[in-house]
């Protein structure tokens, strides 16, 4: 059984009661397929993270014009003062 | 002529030359929508009104530039478009107004395509059906009771309806291939980096890539010309010489070396895609191609790896989606309650369900067993495909082991998982791959059969897939 809670603690998600009972059923039989690669010898296989061709590269320190204000104003969270407003976190 | 019948090399000269006007091309486009549109549901937003404007303004112009100048043109609505709505096909985006364009879309822009919307998906890239969508499934244009494949779903159905002449879509497991292939169209997914992912809403960082959806093969090849190249802006993107994607197109492909996965065998194939396999593989020996058996020893475990690494990773990239910044919010009494509000309101069943898998399977005391084991595994699979492409040039498979299957049918999610199993090795070694319409089932339903060619050989990999398409 896996820990449903402190899943959705670490996601921050809060599941509904009768989706939770649906979804817990759902992710531990997926969890449960999963077993299947234990049959897969990995010793010594370094893990896939960085896909062939690919280096990471640094970009010239130049100076460019970013996105523009007023298209991001559109998305109405972006306060006159040019910061995000979020709820008061401190001092709770 | 039925202007709507024109390949985009086809349509483009036409334009140029005179002969019609991109108004009346839009028009001849616009017939359709409205034909059709209303049962297939492949948009979340068109617009026409801009559509026809757009048109006016490049019928003006004297000079006709552009190597889709006027093609009506559809993007899938987790790629950004400056100034439309982009949602993703989840609730949590809806009023999310892109202030930029993606690199891809800059692109197809500046060959003065036309985009006239953003196509239905499942949420978050997230399906194989675009039932997923929280909005509304889209429907097979071949046949409205089937799904029309997914996760690129509306993109497809507005290919295969004449909606549009060519879409973008974008392809984590499968997603531009299996549309393709329940639609009847084209769908490449090209090598990873070789199209710039800046500007896609990102699922799965290490196996996302953005590909074109087309009505045949050259059309494929000129989108990719198109949209391929490096940008500074994806640090994935890969520094390669820009090459003509349409140079080898009808070259004769005699002598080369395609080969059949023998491990293929071990999975329940419908018959008629066995039979479209074989006859697949008459016409390669028609074109006097050398046909081999070749092995991926690993394949079975490629599903099981993928539906780890890919949550995994869309837990950490769905962790942006907060209500802070941009779409819906739902205000708590402190910041974590706004979080949790917003998030569980705003995504679906299917997005929950895969950032818990994710957040399990990246959690303390799972990382090793879980995340650390399928990447390791996923580069044993990403090595046998190397030693296959030792000896041959190409590898051919069906696209997908049933045709489309019908809407509400798939219950489990394991079920509707299984639907990639061809599809999803591609991603995981992070190799090229199209699919090309096969024939039909017996209930008429489109087969695709799906090649898959060597890192950044795409050419090759065009020129093989034209030669199955013109020589059956």
């Amino acid at each position: 059984m896996i820990d449903i809670e402190k899943i959705e603690h670490l996601a921050a998600l809060e599941l509904k009661e009768g989706e939770k009972e649906k979804i817990q059923k759902d992710i531990e039989e997926i969890i449960h397929y999963f077993e299947i690669l234990k049959e897969v010898d990995t010793n010594g296989i370094e893990p896939y993270i960085y896909m062939k061709g690919a280096h990471l590269f640094l970009r010239k320190d130049q100076v460019k014009k970013g996105l523009d204000r007023e298209d991001l104003k559109k998305n109405r969270i972006l306060s006159q003062n040019k910061f995000y407003k979020v709820k008061r976190i401190m001092g709770e | 002529m039925d202007i709507t019948e024109l390949s985009i090399s086809q349509l483009v000269k036409n334009i140029k030359s005179g002969e019609i006007s991109v108004k009346e091309v839009m028009k001849s486009y616009i017939e359709n929508i409205n034909k059709k549109e209303s049962k297939i549901k492949a948009f979340i937003h068109l617009d026409i009104d801009n559509a026809l404007k757009k048109a006016e303004e490049l019928d003006r112009m004297r000079e006709k530039n552009g190597v889709l100048f006027g093609v009506p043109f559809a993007v899938k609505d987790n790629i950004n478009v400056l100034n439309t709505e982009t949602t993703a096909g989840s609730k949590i985006l809806k009023g999310y107004i892109s202030p930029y364009d993606a690199t891809a879309v800059e692109k197809v822009k500046k060959e003065n395509a036309i985009i006239i919307g953003k196509t239905n998906m499942d949420e978050f890239a997230m399906g194989s059906s675009t039932e997923n969508s929280a909005f509304f499934p889209t429907h097979n244009p071949v046949n409205v009771e089937y799904v029309p494949g997914g996760s690129s779903g509306g993109s497809a159905a507005a290919v295969k309806s004449k909606e549009v002449l060519a879409a973008l879509g974008s392809d984590t497991g499968g997603s531009v291939r299996e549309p393709a292939s329940f639609c009847g169209i084209v769908g490449l997914k090209p090598t990873y980096g070789l199209v710039s992912r800046y500007g896609l809403i990102a699922f799965s960082s290490s196996l996302d890539q953005i590909g074109p959806l087309a009505r045949n093969v050259e059309d494929a090849a000129v989108l990719l010309n198109v949209i391929a190249g490096f940008d500074s802006r994806d640090e994935t993107s890969v520094n390669i010489e820009k090459k003509d994607y349409t140079a080898l197109l009808g070259k004769e492909i005699k002598g080369k070396k395609i080969g059949i996965i023998k491990e293929i065998t071990d999975f329940d194939l419908q018959q008629e895609i066995k039979s479209a396999l074989n006859k697949t593989v008459d016409t390669l020996n028609k074109l006097q191609a050398e046909v081999i058996e070749v092995s991926i020893p690993h394949l079975k475990y490629a599903l099981p790896v993928y539906y780890i690494i890919a949550p995994s990773e869309a837990s950490a990239n769905l962790a942006r989606f907060d209500g802070v910044r941009y779409g819906l919010i739902r205000e708590g009494n402190n910041l974590k309650e706004t979080y949790q509000l917003t998030r569980t309101e705003g995504f679906g069943e299917e997005v929950k369900r895969r950032i818990l898998i994710g957040t399990f399977a990246l959690s303390s005391g799972y990382y090793d067993a879980y995340y650390l084991k399928a990447s390791k595994v996923r580069r044993i699979i990403a090595n046998e495909f190397e030693n296959a492409f030792k000896k041959v040039d190409a590898l051919l498979l069906p696209t997908t082991a049933t045709t489309a299957f019908k809407i509400g049918e798939k219950k489990s999610p394991l079920e509707m998982y299984a639907t990639d199993i061809f599809t999803i090795p591609v991603n995981l070694a992070g190799l090229p791959a199209i699919s090309i319409p096969s024939g039909n089932d017996k209930k008429g339903l489109p087969i695709g059969m799906q090649l898959i060619g060597k890192w950044f050989k795409e050419e090759e990999l065009l020129q093989i897939a034209y030669s199955i398409e013109n020589g059956g």
